[in-house]
């Protein structure tokens, strides 16, 4: 057998170390996509934790989800109220949604519509179907601070980082405003404080489920953090779609403008 | 009017969480505790975000013609079930089942809509008013 170039031999072991380090883009044994970077890909249309996962790429059914009493940690007893708001007959109480205002990040996270996701090695890019929201997230080293002059807005401060080949998304500068899609037949709405701390958790269980945990720690609600584990399910077929929310919003808080043909008809 | 055949399992499908899940709460909206039920003919569908919206004429004993509103699913949510906007057209004959507004208007939740043929789309159960 011929002796191979000293060159070759270098070539070929730092290529497997390489490869051992960093596997290369694609699919990995489990069938799980990687980056260039080698980290889980999470590139392409979600059905997030708002649907019912069948397995079937086109049957999934949207479902609102609810953050679960049963998982919440203990709530601080004066801090109900912050919690809890009762049905108030005013939409900016009850459901500011229903006015076209925004979701806010932990209840956009379980919204029943499609979500693009976008991985480059540098940044995360989420669009939301629902109201057309985004998030732009740049990766960087785990724990590290956030910018010091984040404002509050609905979608907070977002930063991201790996854990091996967990993605891990922390949240901070939230204002206050809807936890949840809780509502009137549940007694009222549920709120978060502006001092809420949120971080996601993301890891593939095989090549097209996600485990999704979001953990919520707001300390001027909850005596310690809590999570939520939901999942999604990448859909190849699916595109996002338009959702324009002031388009023709007939009813808001149940008082309908009479469309031109009802007027017609009331008028014949 | 008999129970409606299910035909469409695309439609059918629809189903579940039909107000849960759209842009608000059901509940600020509608009332789950007025029921509603028309027959009459589809004047007007508007295929348009936040929710579809069909009007459908209903004729009285007196030949007087009342105009009624019913909302239903996102476009999105149902182009991503198979159903597009000319599964409802201009003249058909229907029935609706819904929840009337709070209002008191003649608008409504369109749960379920049942052609002439027995075919039902739009299928919503009134549990899934209630996210879980």
């Amino acid at each position: 057998m011929s002796r191979l170039p000293l060159v070759v031999v270098v070539a070929a072991l730092l290529g497997a170390c390489s490869t051992a380090q960093a596997p290369a883009p694609g699919l990995d044994a489990q069938g799980i996509p990687r980056g260039a970077d080698g980290k889980p890909d999470f590139t392409g249309v979600w059905a997030g934790p708002g649907f019912v996962h069948t397995g079937h790429p086109e049957t999934d059914k949207p479902q609102v989800r609810l953050y679960t009493d049963a998982n919440m940690a203990p709530i601080k007893p004066e801090a109900r109220p912050l919690l809890y708001r009762p049905y108030a007959k005013n939409v900016l109480v009850d459901d500011p949604t229903a006015v076209c205002l925004p979701n806010g990040l932990t209840r956009q996270i379980p919204s029943p519509y499609a979500q693009q996701w976008i991985q480059t090695p540098s940044q995360l890019v989420i669009l939301y179907e629902y109201m057309h929201f985004f998030r732009v997230i740049p990766f960087g080293p785990p724990n590290r601070p956030h910018a010091p002059d984040v404002e509050p807005t609905y979608m907070g401060d977002s930063i991201a980082w790996w854990e091996d080949d967990t993605l891990v998304i922390d949240t901070i500068g939230l204002k206050e405003w809807l936890l949840d899609a809780y509502h009137a037949e549940d007694g009222g709405s549920r709120w978060h404080s502006d001092q809420m701390h949120v971080v996601e958790r993301l890891r593939f269980t095989d090549a097209t489920n996600v485990a999704y945990e979001v953990t919520i720690d707001d300390p001027a609600i909850f005596e310690r953090p809590w999570a939520e584990t939901w999942a999604m399910q990448l859909k190849p077929s699916w595109k996002i779609l338009e959702f324009i929310c002031e388009d023709n919003n007939r009813c808001v808080m149940g008082n309908c403008t009479p469309a031109d043909v009802q007027r017609q008809s009331a008028g014949s | 009017m008999k129970t409606a055949r299910v035909t469409c399992a695309a439609a059918c499908a629809l189903l579940a969480a039909l107000p849960a899940a759209a842009h608000h709460s059901f509940a600020t909206e509608f009332d789950r505790t007025k029921p509603v039920a028309v027959t009459g003919t589809v004047s007007k569908v508007e295929w348009r975000n936040p929710h579809i919206w069909f009007y459908v004429d209903v004729t009285d004993d007196r030949g007087r013609v009342t105009t009624w509103g019913f909302s239903g699913a996102p476009p999105a949510f149902l182009q991503r079930q198979g159903i597009r906007s000319s599964v409802l057209k201009v003249g058909d004959t229907v029935r609706v089942d819904g929840f009337r507004a709070r209002d008191g208007s003649n608008n409504a939740s369109g749960g379920k809509v049942t052609f002439a043929d027995g075919r039902s789309v739009f299928t919503a159960s009134p549990e899934d008013v209630r996210p879980n």
